[in-house]
């Protein structure tokens, strides 16, 4: 039986939760740094017509995680990342029968 | 430092010249490549195990590259999964083939998702290393039922992993004469 979460975004068994703005910004500065790695989402958001700090939907999300992977080399791989995760966050959330709000906090 | 060099004082996982290489590789390119889903295919059959897969490390996911017997599963509709259930980073930080006989008994992975959900239960991995120097994934095998690898069957595994390398450098050379 799959363990039981308090957090209903999170995928039963599997301890997983769904990627955020500020889990994408800290694996970007896992990689580049804390100034480049900020400077890049910053760059990202730009160019897909969002505004830093207000990402809160999986749409918006996916969004800022394509325009960072135009930007080519290690970011395209953080940004392959994130879209695996959600990938996987939507999957196993789905494959479990839970729902979630979508919300992206 | 020149542009992708390996940087060992890193964590390899996070290399920048590494996930640099990965791109310029064109391993996150998402076609399929029928070259190294047979290289997976091969591997499977030799080891006697239901799953192969071509699997490229990146900073917190594992991308599948190619692969054999998932179809149809929540691996290959996602093309990959979060890295802290990944076997194969261990490579990219050793360098070396590793193996997991008893996922269930294994300290570092018993309570991995994909033995406790979804039932892996042995692992072998060898490390596919560019002309570079650079550890992009594994060829691995998985199967349900632990077991024990031979090393005959590693030595199968390391030269799959070396075509395996000489397929994505083609790629690599195909690149840089278009």
């Amino acid at each position: 039986m799959p363990a039981l979460t308090s957090d209903p975004s999170r995928v039963p068994g599997y301890d997983l939760a769904a990627p955020t703005e500020a889990t994408a910004l800290a694996a970007l500065q896992r990689v580049f740094g804390v100034d480049r790695g900020r400077e890049s989402w910053a760059a990202a958001c730009l160019s897909a017509g969002l505004v830093v700090g207000f990402i809160r939907s999986p749409d918006s999300l996916q969004r800022a995680t394509s325009a960072l992977s135009a930007q080519g080399g290690a970011a395209a791989t953080v940004a392959r990342s994130i879209t695996i995760r959600m990938r996987t966050h939507a999957r196993l959330l789905a494959k479990s029968g839970a729902t979630t709000t979508g919300a992206v906090r | 430092m020149t542009p992708n060099t390996p940087t060992p004082a890193l964590d390899p996982i996070y290399d920048v010249a590494r996930l640099a290489e990965i791109v310029e590789l064109g391993l996150l390119s998402g076609a399929a490549d029928p070259i190294l889903a047979d290289v997976a295919r091969r591997a499977a059959t030799e080891l006697k195990l239901p799953v192969s897969l071509v699997s490229v490390v990146l900073d917190e996911a594992l991308h599948v590259a190619a692969s054999h017997g998932i179809h149809g599963m929540w691996l290959e509709e996602a093309g990959g999964h979060p890295i802290e259930w990944s076997f194969c980073a261990t490579s990219v930080r050793t360098r070396e083939a590793f193996v997991v006989e008893n996922a269930q008994t294994h300290p570092a992975h018993h309570d991995n998702p994909l033995v406790t959900q979804d039932g892996v239960r042995c692992y072998a991995g060898v490390p596919l290393i560019s002309s570079r120097g650079f550890v992009l994934g594994n060829l691995c095998v998985v199967g349900m039922e632990q077991r024990e690898f031979t090393r005959a069957e590693m030595d199968v595994l390391h030269a799959l992993a070396t075509e395996a390398v000489a397929r994505i450098e083609a790629g690599r050379r195909d690149a840089t004469l278009s």
